[in-house]
């Protein structure tokens, strides 16, 4: 199994980052991790790696409810922003919401593969790694 | 010398006299006989009579020669009908001449051309015929009454019917009818005053009918020596004009249970005519008005009279029926909704005519409809926010509860101490999250179910300043500027507590989100409005793009800028205190220069002790 270069998380929620971060380390999920707490920051750092001409993350675990800018705002720039590029990128929603109207919405976005309830597990990972890879 | 005489004298004559020999040539005749027959030519003596009438028809042809022989015709008139087809009435007298030896010397005519006069009383029998009049007279003196043909013809009875004048009465159906023409009858005879009625005879063969009847006396040193008169079949018409009372007597009770009015537009004429009942409608009375017209332009409301002009003009073109709603205002400035049907009378060619139409009152249905509406608006925005209340209830708990189990997780595996310390701080935090969305939820809940009658009047001004008191450290400390425009009298329907979080909400939202680089200056300003106090905060401060949070500002947990005391409960909170007063929020931005809420409060009715 092939072994992802960098995953993003985007999420407000540092208990969650801290968890979601130790389970990518137990099993060994990715070389780099990228964190920001919401949209906005997310999507500066994108642009900046752009400009430097570094590589983007092959998966973003992106939070919906978020501060500043929320998960659906930042999927709509993104798209602006990459473009073409989008294609190489995989994003999975991580959220606490069951809303139908929010799982509803994820057929708008072709970049998104899933949708995922929290709490994210272990199992959840390896899916998504058998997804990518 | 004598038959000179003669001829002078026939010259003269004031008839259309000719003399004619045995061959029937013109030995004399008078002026008035060319002029009779429209000849020109003067020189006729020597002609025959034929030369000078050549259509002079066979039949008369005929009673000359008959006359030649001695005989003699007289007649009261006589049609011909000429070969092309023209009528021609003659009367006349004919009589043989003899000479001093007694042998036949030729005729003596005396011709009239009666045509026109047969024409006319022709046309007058006929117009009687199609008129149904027929003609009738009471000689007193023999005491006969006669009847025309057509009389008898009414009276369905035989031609050779002669009829007594109590017979004649006695056709009249008995009662009110009869009784009616027996007084008139003797008025007439009595003083000689004519009458003109309409009653209903029954015919000699049973059948009801009515009859326009007009009779005169003629007086002859005040006594009546005469009655005549006419009788016309009127049935009917008669029957139609009280088939059409009845119907519309019918239809005014109808429109006037239902209070219906109805107007009539004459378009040639530009003529409007309205019934009781539209004044009535429109609450108006119709002495106050000049015409029609005034009167609808004076009543309807201004915001729908141009939409109705042009409805009617489109009516009038034929584009689409006139069937509309509009509102009047009554003399005591009351609203009220009519709802108008029309239709459009054409002549042959499709021009408008006449409009006819309806007016009635549909307030009460307006109301109940808007009251409907209101009920169900409620209704369905009290299920859409349950349901947004629900969702935010289950995600935010969902995502403490799912840090607990995975924080949880980790510690039941770790063996190292540090590790484990750490993960109970976070465990520490997570609860501590989770505490404090609980309490803002249950201040949300309570916010949803307060009770209604928790609802004072406030003085609004008392409440600002006194809010703006508690903020004073900080108002000072930032040094915002604030101009306070709202009249001390203004009291509103509000919950104290929720208006002053409401009121401090906004302050700190102003200065928490105030530009860096200018003062801030808060603006608050109060206007009465209907049953309404409209409040209007505003700030210079840091703004928010509306076009993009427009519509999470007010929902929980956005947060808009980076500001590190940003917690996204505020607004919502604020909104949420708004409406359970009944209230309504409303917000204006521009990025940079600064934000406005409107409130919108229920003005207060009843001042309360405080």
């Amino acid at each position: 199994m092939k072994k992802i270069k960098t995953a993003c998380v985007i999420d407000d929620d540092p208990i969650f980052i801290y968890g979601t971060k130790r389970m990518m380390n137990e099993v060994d999920f990715c070389e780099h991790i990228l964190v920001y707490t919401n949209g906005l920051d997310a999507l500066e750092g994108f642009k900046e790696l752009k400009e430097q001409g570094a590589e983007l993350p092959g998966v973003i675990f992106l939070d919906l409810n978020m501060p500043i800018m929320d998960g659906w705002d930042f999927l709509d720039d993104l798209g602006q922003l990459l473009q073409e590029d989008m294609a190489h990128i995989t994003v999975y929603i991580i959220s606490s919401s069951v809303d139908p109207r929010e799982l509803n919405r994820v057929k708008d976005y072709k970049m998104v593969r899933n949708y995922v309830l929290k709490p994210l597990t272990p199992k959840d990972l390896d899916h998504v790694r058998t997804e990518v890879a | 010398m004598q038959t000179l005489t003669v001829n002078f004298l026939i010259k003269d004559s004031p008839m259309a006299v000719s003399i004619l020999d045995t061959g029937m040539r013109f030995i004399s005749h008078s002026r008035i006989w060319l002029k009779e027959f429209g000849i020109t030519d003067t020189d006729i003596i020597g002609k025959t009579y034929y030369e000078v009438l050549p259509a002079t028809p066979n039949e008369l042809r005929e009673i000359h020669q008959h006359c030649l022989k001695g005989g003699a015709s007289v007649s009261k008139g006589q049609k011909f009908v000429h070969p092309n087809g023209s009528v021609q009435w003659l009367r006349w007298k004919i009589n043989s001449w003899k000479n001093d030896d007694g042998a036949i010397g030729g005729l003596i005519t005396i011709v009239e051309d009666i045509t026109e006069d047969k024409r006319k009383e022709e046309l007058l029998s006929k117009a009687l015929n199609v008129a149904r009049i027929g003609g009738w007279e009471f000689d007193l003196i023999s005491n006969q009454l006669s009847w025309t043909a057509i009389t008898k013809e009414i009276h369905e009875v035989s031609p050779d019917y002669v009829p007594s004048l109590e017979e004649g009465i006695n056709f009249y159906r008995a009662g009110e009818h009869r009784d009616a023409i027996s007084e008139l009858v003797g008025e007439a005879l009595r003083s000689g005053k004519p009458w003109d009625t309409e009653l209903q005879i029954v015919t000699g063969k049973g059948k009801e009918l009515w009859v326009r009847a007009k009779g005169e006396a003629e007086m002859v040193d005040n006594r009546c020596v005469r009655l005549f008169g006419t009788l016309q079949d009127i049935d009917e018409k008669k029957k139609t004009a009280l088939e059409y009372q009845k119907v519309s007597e019918r239809l005014a009770i109808a429109t006037q249970a239902a209070d219906i009015g109805i107007w009539d537009y004459d378009v040639t004429q530009n003529k409007l005519i309205w019934d009781d009942f539209m004044y009535k409608i429109y609450g108006i009375r119709k002495a106050d008005f000049s015409g029609e017209v005034e009167a609808w332009e004076a009543s309807v409301h201004p915001d729908d009279k141009e939409r109705c002009q042009k409805e009617v003009e489109r009516a009038l073109a034929g584009e689409k029926e006139f069937k509309s709603e509009f509102r009047v205002i009554w003399p005591n400035q009351e609203v009220r909704f009519i709802k108008a049907e029309s239709t459009v009378r054409r002549d042959a060619h499709g021009n408008p005519l006449r409009m006819i139409g309806v007016n009635w009152d549909i307030t009460a249905e307006k109301n109940a409809e808007k009251k409907l509406k209101n009920l169900v608006e409620i209704t369905s925005a009290q299920n859409e926010s349950l349901l947004n209340f629900a969702h935010i209830v289950s995600h935010n708990l969902r995502s403490h509860s799912s840090n607990l189990s995975m924080l949880s997780g980790f510690l039941s595996k770790e063996s190292r101490a540090t590790e484990k310390a750490s993960l109970v701080k976070l465990l520490g935090d997570a609860s501590e999250s989770l505490n404090e969305t609980v309490s803002h939820l249950n201040e949300v809940v309570q916010v949803k179910t307060s009770a209604q009658e928790k609802l004072k009047c406030v003085m609004l001004y008392d409440s600002i300043k006194q809010v703006e008191k508690n903020l004073s450290v900080l108002i000072k400390e930032k040094g915002v500027k604030r101009t306070i425009k709202v009249h001390k009298d203004i009291t509103i329907n509000a919950i104290p507590a929720y208006l002053d979080s409401v009121l401090l909400n906004l302050f700190t939202n102003s200065i928490k989100y105030s530009a860096p680089e200018r003062a801030p200056i808060i603006k608050i300003e109060a206007r009465e409005k209907r049953d309404q106090v409209v409040v209007t905060f505003t700030d210079n401060g840091l703004g928010i793009d509306l076009e993009k949070y427009g519509k999470k500002l007010f929902g929980m947990y956005k947060t808009f800028h980076r500001h590190k005391d940003a917690r996204g409960i505020g607004l919502f909170i604020t909104k949420n205190q708004v409406e359970a007063m009944n209230g309504k929020i409303e917000v204006a931005s521009t990025v940079n220069q600064g934000t406005t809420f409107t409130l919108y409060f229920e003005k207060a009715q009843i001042l309360t002790a405080p």
